[in-house]
């Protein structure tokens, strides 16, 4: 069953590249559904696992909120976003996309080679999948910095978000319910304040490009 | 007596099944659109009319026009030999590796450019530039996979990695090993110019870059360049199956009716690879040729997360 989550974890991590890969805002929303799923997925097999052994369901409860969540809705509202703010296809990247890729590359590289040597408070927990999930994070940021438009400054947030959420869970096999609840309440919180500042945005400076803020406008 | 077996039966499995391969992929594609489709059998049909028929050679070409189709099906049929169909039938001698393997393909392909060129035409040279382009950007990850099944096997010879991955409990669940498996999986793709990256049945100017390089050839040259392609492909598919899937270890008969059942098995994983990529042939598009530096990034960055893992998991 390790193996499985040890592979799951690296299929996670690589979701993140083929979001860096993507071209198009509307492919950003699509990658990030699919990487939320496979966190799904993840999650069900432990919440299966901890269910069998000790009858605690919240882990399962925790999927079905990802999958309603991060699968379902916030996909929807920011397509929903998406087709309110957009009309014209341009480059969205700074650098050219190979590029883009092996600095993610180099990402991980120092991901594994910084972090897999720590020996945490529990050595047999800080194992790859905490590894992969910290490299998620930072390319998650770094997603973030790379792209122009707020459309993909808003999915970079939400795959920093889910590295975080990926670390906690592989780390400790299950948070307290509690805290789980109070990060997706904020979760949603953001984005629609998110979305509601890039229709503004547009709005104001009839571009959701990040570049033209700077402008001044009489 | 046995490697004189061991060539035999190789060449008749690969030669027999590498048309078959192609015609199914063709039929499931054929479907996708709702029509019947040639049959799956057509490609037979077809090497079989063109074997009889003679070749036109433009005048100004030289030989190295002649002599590209010759090596290049030679070059195939080599690979071939090196790539064993069942783990139950290996030679006594040496083996030869998966550099060998490489550089092989790499040999074959020098001449198809050469030869594309070597006419004078220009859809000719523009086929081999854009060949030559997409093969220097898909080596890198090839190269990576390959060694890095080679460092977890210890050995790059081919026979010693399908050896090892049968004794690890189903292989694709390691993360290593689903990482090189998907890489692998694209670099077939590019490598036998499937959709991604070039569209096998059309042949307009602007798409075109294998079907560019061939354009010139006819008869028995066009038949020996399309079987060389096919057995390209199935050599790949080959090496896939046997290293990902391996399958011999569940076999207790012995002698030829353990070897005829590993055959068979052998056949089916092959078929269900074809169906997997006529799967992800219909369900992406052809993308731009400066798209496909892209595609290549992802999947040397998939070799290269394998080779990580690599050095995470059997420090």
């Amino acid at each position: 069953m390790d193996n499985f989550l040890d592979a799951l974890s690296v299929l996670i991590l690589f979701s993140s590249f083929v979001l860096v890969a993507n071209k198009r805002a509307k492919s950003y929303i699509k990658t990030f559904r699919m990487q939320s799923a496979l966190i799904a997925l993840a999650t069900g097999i432990m919440g299966i696992e901890s269910f069998f052994a000790d009858g605690h369901i919240d882990i399962l409860i925790v999927c079905v909120l990802i999958i309603a969540l991060k699968v379902i809705y916030i996909p929807n509202l920011l397509n929903k976003t998406l087709a309110n703010v957009e009309y014209k296809v341009e480059k969205d990247f700074f650098y050219n996309i190979p590029l883009l890729i092996f600095i993610c590359c180099s990402i991980t590289a120092f991901c594994y080679t910084c972090i897999l040597t720590i020996h945490g408070i529990n050595t047999d927990v800080l194992n790859m999948q905490v590894v992969n999930s910290i490299a998620l994070i930072l390319i998650g940021l770094f997603f973030m910095i790379s792209r122009k438009k707020i459309i993909g400054q808003m999915v970079g947030f939400l795959v920093i978000e889910n590295g975080l959420f990926v670390a906690a869970i592989f780390s400790t096999h299950g948070m307290p319910f509690i805290v789980d609840l109070g990060i997706f309440i904020d979760l949603i919180t953001a984005i629609m304040i998110m979305g509601i500042m890039a229709f503004k945005i547009n709005e104001k400076f009839d571009s959701i490009d990040i570049n033209k803020l700077k402008n001044l406008r009489g | 007596m046995k490697n004189a077996l061991y060539v035999l039966v190789q060449l008749f499995v690969i030669l027999l099944l590498a048309p078959l391969v192609n015609g199914i992929i063709k039929k499931i594609k054929a479907f996708s659109q709702k029509r019947r489709g040639a049959p799956v059998l057509q490609m037979y049909f077809d090497l079989w009319k063109l074997f009889r028929k003679q070749a036109v050679v433009s005048e100004t070409s030289s030989w190295i026009f002649k002599a590209a189709p010759y090596i290049v099906f030679s070059t195939a049929i080599i690979a071939a030999l090196l790539v064993p169909v069942s783990t139950l039938l290996t030679p006594n001698a040496f083996f030869g590796d998966v550099i060998l393997l490489v550089s092989l393909f790499a040999l074959g392909r020098f001449f198809m450019t050469l030869a594309a060129l070597d006419t004078g035409g220009t859809f000719g040279g523009m086929g081999s530039s854009r060949e030559v382009m997409i093969s220097s950007l898909i080596e890198p990850s090839l190269l990576v996979s390959v060694f890095t099944i080679g460092l977890i096997s210890k050995s790059t010879t081919i026979l010693a990695m399908m050896n090892t991955t049968k004794n690890i409990t189903f292989p694709l669940a390691q993360p290593a090993f689903i990482m090189v498996f998907l890489a692998l999986f694209t670099i077939i793709i590019a490598e036998t110019s499937r959709i991604p990256v070039d569209d096998p049945e059309t042949h307009l100017e602007l798409t075109m870059v294998h079907e560019a390089m061939i354009l010139e050839y006819s008869g028995r040259h066009l038949a020996l360049i399309e079987l060389g392609a096919v057995v390209k492909q199935l050599v790949f598919i080959t090496l896939l199956v046997n290293i990902f899937i391996p399958h011999d270890q569940l076999i207790a008969l012995a002698g030829v009716s353990g070897l005829l059942l590993s055959l068979l098995i052998y056949v089916v994983k092959v078929i269900l690879i074809a169906v997997l990529m006529a799967i992800a042939e219909i369900s992406t598009v052809k993308l731009r040729l400066f798209s496909v530096p892209n595609l290549a990034a992802l999947s040397f960055i998939l070799a290269f997360l394998g080779f990580l893992q690599y050095f995470v998991l059997w420090r």
